[in-house]
């Protein structure tokens, strides 16, 4: 169940790769977070603990719910426009990410040789965070920038999963708590800059000089 | 091979060349429906088919040979890769190790006679289409080899009829690695079949054409082998992809046959749906469009090497 999880987040990422609208990284944002839950819902078919909700739910409600919505928001009331822009072609873009993935691939696979690990969701995990930080490095958009962030985050959280079966909740909740913040204050600075300055190209940032 | 599975193969290898057209027709009604339309009758492209053979074959003045033996060499190409396809549990006629290589290059050589017999002609219009079927077909065959090889890597079968024999659903991961799968070969069927996001089988501009210019100053019977070939190729693409649900014929034969159809039919509404809700990339979006699916190939070839 979790190898197949992991294998559907692999795709999300790939139509990240492909995709040239903003609205679709928001929806694949939030089909992850749906992943995510899942993911961590399973145990409870064994054994259901109520205090082992917490987490999931919380999840759901910042990653599903809380913070597409806000991005959606943030959208709408600064009026961005619907392409990513990209700073390289989408086909050499693609090309990188399954370049990135074989490579990830065939590092965990050694990994696992020695060390106790579940190789699949190891390797997605991974995977996001490369492809997280790829968006990062090439988009123009400030609100793909986040995105590029909340996936990386996604990746992390998947390969915590991966590495150890239960990592302490409040650890886990904390982290949450701590990109919760991360993405509203990445709107406050939105607003911001979008009202003293015009638009948020991050090449136009470049001149910013003192 | 013994007598029964060589009957098997001529009925199943008699029952695509006379239902693809039907199959099409299916794609064109509902689509007509989709978008509020009445359309066309079920049994149109086999009146268009008969009324084609009716007509008068005209060649170019400035085309060779090519242009004269090209239907023909598309036709029986097309007609060979149909006989090794498996309905459902019957036997294929034509099913030897390795036959999954040739079953690719006889599309492939369907294909380059179509280019070639495109630039026969010396029109400027049918070599840009030339041009670009050549172009997409560099990125439509890394997706056959990455899916449909990916299964044969799996199953360690190279014959069509014993991959989609190895396929057992009872493996929880296998079913969503046939769903993947099957998400790929629908893109590839889209892409060499000519259809709607990659190209538009009903445009009438020859600037935006890909597969349709190239037939342009094709007529009679001629222009009969290209849209029959092109009408067995799309349905061998959806009997490649209901081929993945086969395991359901395991329990019994009856069972088999009526999934098979009914993917068969979901198949055609899906087609038409797609056809009707989007509109045609850009030229230059397709490429990544097709390494998309090729990833997924990929995809699934890394979990399955690394992972055992």
């Amino acid at each position: 169940m979790q190898n197949i999880l992991s294998i559907l987040f692999c795709l999300s990422l790939f139509y990240l790769a492909v995709t040239p609208r903003v609205k679709a990284y928001v929806a694949v944002l939030r089909f992850q977070g749906i992943l995510l839950t899942i993911l961590l819902m399973v145990p409870f078919v064994e054994q259901f603990s109520v205090f082992a909700v917490i987490l999931p739910a919380t999840l759901f409600i910042i990653k599903v719910i809380i913070i597409p919505r806000y991005i959606n928001k943030i959208i709408l009331e600064l009026d961005i426009k619907r392409t990513i822009e990209p700073t390289i072609q989408q086909f050499n873009f693609l090309l990188l990410v399954i370049f990135s993935f074989i490579v990830i691939f065939l590092a965990s696979s050694i990994l696992s040789l020695t060390t106790n690990i579940e190789t699949i969701p190891f390797a997605s995990g991974f995977a996001a965070v490369t492809v997280g930080i790829f968006i990062i490095i090439f988009r123009k958009k400030l609100i793909v920038h986040v995105c590029g962030f909340l996936v990386l985050e996604n990746g992390i959280f998947l390969f915590g999963t991966a590495v150890a079966s239960d990592l302490p909740i409040m650890i886990e909740i904390g982290v949450l708590l701590d990109v919760f913040v991360v993405v509203f204050l990445m709107g406050i600075a939105l607003n911001r800059i979008s009202s003293t300055f015009e638009g948020f190209d991050v090449t136009i940032l470049r001149r910013l000089k003192d | 091979m013994e007598l029964t599975s060589i009957l098997q193969g001529i009925i199943s290898l008699v029952l695509i060349l006379g239902l693809s057209p039907l199959f099409v027709g299916l794609v064109n009604k509902q689509k007509a429906i989709f978008t509020g339309r009445i359309g066309a009758s079920l049994l149109q492209p086999y009146y268009e088919l008969m009324k084609l053979i009716k007509k008068e074959t005209i060649n170019a003045t400035s085309s060779s040979f090519i242009s004269a033996v090209t239907p023909m060499i598309n036709f029986i190409a097309v007609v060979i890769a149909a006989a090794m396809l498996p309905i459902s549990f019957a036997h294929p006629l034509i099913s030897f190790e390795g036959d999954i290589i040739l079953f690719a290059y006889m599309l492939g050589l369907a294909r380059f006679f179509q280019v070639l017999a495109a630039m026969d002609i010396g029109s400027s219009f049918e070599g840009m289409g030339a041009a670009r079927e050549a172009t997409f077909a560099v990125f439509a065959e890394p997706i056959f080899f990455f899916t449909v090889g990916s299964i044969a890597f799996i199953s360690g079968f190279t014959s069509i009829y014993d991959i989609y024999h190895s396929i057992r659903l009872d493996n929880l991961s296998f079913v969503v690695f046939i769903i993947v799968c099957s998400i790929s070969v629908f893109i590839l069927a889209v892409t060499e079949c000519s259809r709607m996001p990659v190209d538009d089988p009903n445009t009438h501009l020859e600037l935006t054409m890909i597969h349709e210019v190239m037939i342009l100053d094709n007529s009679g019977i001629d222009l009969f082998l290209y849209q029959y070939s092109s009408y067995i190729k799309l349905f061998i693409y959806v009997i490649l992809e209901a081929s993945f649900f086969y395991p359901f014929a395991v329990q019994s034969y009856t069972l088999g046959i009526i999934i098979f159809l009914v993917v068969i039919f979901i198949l055609s509404a899906a087609l038409a749906a797609v056809e009707t809700i989007t509109s045609r990339f850009k030229m230059k979006n397709i490429p990544h469009y097709l390494l998309f699916a090729t990833a997924i190939g990929i995809l699934n070839l890394l979990i399955y090497t690394f992972t055992r």
